[in-house]
């Protein structure tokens, strides 16, 4: 088990690096100068080189290369060309904003797709369940989540007036609270500062959580198919179990495990919705972080934002490899 | 179960339960329609698409670049304008339309991209092991670190938007997806007899790879194509959507969504018609894609 963690942590390094590398190659074609794009036409020559020195774009490609990688690893992606900030402390400040839509719309996603996942694959015989099922997943695969945003967004914010049309609550301060422990001091502001985060959650949750749910409700559909036509369930049916005991304690449990190897997938599925669904509610985040930087050519802050996107994917298809080897040991023997 | 409700209602339950041959052959016919229906359907939708992005010039009502003065943000059916007008009084019809055209030339670009690049590789990669397939696979693991519109948003990014860097920036995205496909498609194909006949009578492997792996592949790999497009059309309309798309005026269904979403306070049928479209579009390759992989390849099936 130990060698398998071992082996699969080796494995990921040089995914990394290479995908690192493919980030830094893909933003050095980048047709014309960044400093040139940034500054424009008006730009003095002296201004210029000046830019340059300072990204460091006067180098040789092989420094930059391992300059790159080195400060990289350590989580510095220099200086925002827009704010003049450092880009890690600008993406640590977004991240938290981000964690949140993934794991709310994740919650959504689980708590629709699970349960009609499951349903669909029971009820298989009874063609109207199933092809309403499949229909609904098929819809919801269909469904950009942009479009889907933009519709709750004028049916419940424009019409109904209900939730915030922009903007992604004061997490900032929820966040200073609970590391200042002033959240027992002042617990009602604590309450309105969540309940202002949850606010402005809501829609982008749902957003993004329904089109999430037609990939959970497939892959648990899939899943549940084929628990249940393992032999010990024909066993635990043949000694008289009630279906009820038998989907609940035998199958149930049992389909976790291979839910649990498309989570990395999920996660990468879902940080890709976010670029989108940020971007529709204009919330705060990485995803709307990089569509900004990308359109005002602030190279670092594009590239550091990618750089994280594929460190956070990696290092979540890591986790789950090596649970997955916790919870079914004979894949570490594979 | 079945077994149970047989004999506790009889034998006469019973002989019924078993089909005649003819009821037999009527169930398999009957079973078969059903799967024709979303076919035909998917295909259906796929075929107004292709009618209405090459016959464009001809189906839609008005040129998709054309002003009318008097109808700025008119809704639908004002006037002779059935979905209304833009920003620029440019009707929402014409427009839609010639968006199809962008969509399903990325859409079936790209995915023909992913296809010529990534199944010899595939095939390459699952046929001879080795450092040859090490590279691959590597090289396929690291592009698969990233999903599909990031991939496709850092290469666009890099091109700058167009529709031919559209489709290269999406065909390069889904490449490692058809990799893998292909690969583990070669594995199970080069198990089989014929192709140690076909090497035994002297084949070389490039003749074995393209005369005898590819062939027996090719279903399979054209049935997830067509997922894949769909894959690239919502790709595509997302890219279009964050501004990295076909560039303005040329009308696509992420533009205009993106353009009419400063109008959602009082115009949402910009917003609705070109989203519905593209859900429309990717939902014909998707049911159309799922019923073929479920007609002739039912090992796939669930996946």
């Amino acid at each position: 088990m130990v060698q398998y963690i071992i082996r699969r942590l080796l494995l990921a390094i040089p995914m990394l690096l290479g995908a690192m590398s493919i980030v830094f190659f893909a933003m050095r074609i980048l047709p014309g100068d960044p400093c040139m794009a940034m500054m424009g036409d008006e730009a003095t020559r002296e201004a210029l080189q000046d830019c340059v020195r300072n990204l460091g774009l006067d180098r040789p490609l092989v420094v930059q290369y391992v300059d790159y990688m080195w400060k990289s690893l350590q989580f510095d992606f220099g200086r925002s060309l827009m704010f003049r900030y450092s880009v890690a402390s600008y993406i640590l400040s977004m991240f938290p904003h981000t964690l949140i839509l993934v794991l709310s719309s994740t919650f959504v996603a689980l708590l629709v797709g699970l349960p009609t996942g499951i349903f669909s694959a029971l009820k298989r015989q009874n063609p109207l369940v199933d092809y309403s099922a499949r229909i609904v997943a098929l819809l919801g695969l269909s469904m950009p989540v942009f479009w889907f945003g933009i519709i709750l967004l004028i049916v419940f914010s424009l019409y109904l007036n209900l939730f915030p049309l922009i903007g992604g609550g004061d997490l900032t301060t929820v966040i200073e609270m609970i590391s200042d422990g002033e959240m027992f001091e002042y617990p009602q502001d604590f309450l309105a500062a969540i309940l202002d985060v949850l606010h402005h959650l809501v829609l982008p949750a749902l957003a993004l959580g329904f089109t999430l749910a037609a990939t959970v409700s497939r892959l648990s559909r899939s899943a549940m198919l084929e628990v249940i036509s393992q032999d010990y369930i024909r066993t635990a049916r043949a000694k008289g179990l009630a279906e009820r005991v038998v989907v609940y304690k035998h199958a149930l449990q049992n389909m976790m495990i291979p839910l649990l190897t498309i989570i990395g997938l999920f996660v990468a599925i879902a940080l890709t919705g976010t670029v989108l669904t940020e971007t529709v509610f204009t919330r705060p985040g990485l995803g709307k972080m990089l569509v900004d930087a990308i359109g005002a050519r602030d190279y670092p802050l594009a590239q550091g934002a990618i750089t994280v996107f594929t460190m956070t994917i990696i290092v979540v298809n890591l986790l789950v490899d090596v649970l997955y080897a916790v919870f079914d040991p004979r894949i570490a023997y594979k | 179960m079945a077994l149970a409700d047989q004999t506790a209602s009889g034998g006469a339950a019973a002989r019924q339960a078993i089909p005649t041959e003819q009821e037999w052959l009527q169930g398999l016919r009957g079973r078969r329609l059903r799967k024709l229906i979303p076919i035909i359907l998917g295909l259906f939708m796929v075929l107004l698409m292709l009618l209405a992005a090459i016959f464009a010039p001809f189906v839609s009502p008005f040129s998709p670049s054309e002003q009318f003065a008097d109808y700025v943000l008119k809704g639908p059916l004002s006037g002779p304008h059935l979905l209304g007008t833009d920003e620029f009084g440019r009707d929402l019809l014409s427009r839609v339309i010639w968006g199809t055209r962008v969509s399903l030339q990325v859409g079936l670009g790209a995915v023909v991209v992913g296809f010529l690049v990534g199944v010899p590789l595939g095939i390459l990669a699952g046929f001879v092991s080795g450092w040859v397939e090490a590279i691959i696979l590597r090289l396929t693991d690291m592009l698969l670190a990233f999903p599909t519109l990031l991939l496709a948003l850092i290469i666009v990014t890099a091109l700058g938007g167009s529709l031919f860097n559209e489709i290269l920036a999406i065909g390069v995205a889904l490449t490692p997806n058809f990799i893998r496909l292909a690969r583990s498609l070669a594995l199970t194909i080069r198990e089989n007899d014929y192709i140690m006949a076909a090497r035994a009578i002297g084949s070389s492997p490039v003749r074995v790879m393209a005369r005898h792996v590819f062939p027996n592949a090719v279903s399979t790999l054209v049935v997830i194509a067509t997922l894949y497009i769909a894959n690239a059309i919502r790709t595509e309309a997302g890219l279009s959507f964050l501004g990295l798309g076909v560039p303005p005026p040329t009308p696509s269904w992420g533009n205009i969504l993106s353009e009419g979403r400063q109008f959602i306070q009082c115009c949402a049928w910009l917003t609705t018609f070109s989203g519905l479209a593209i859900m429309l579009a990717v939902l014909a390759f998707n049911i159309m894609g799922d019923a073929l992989r479920d007609l002739l390849d039912p090992r796939l099936r669930g996946e």
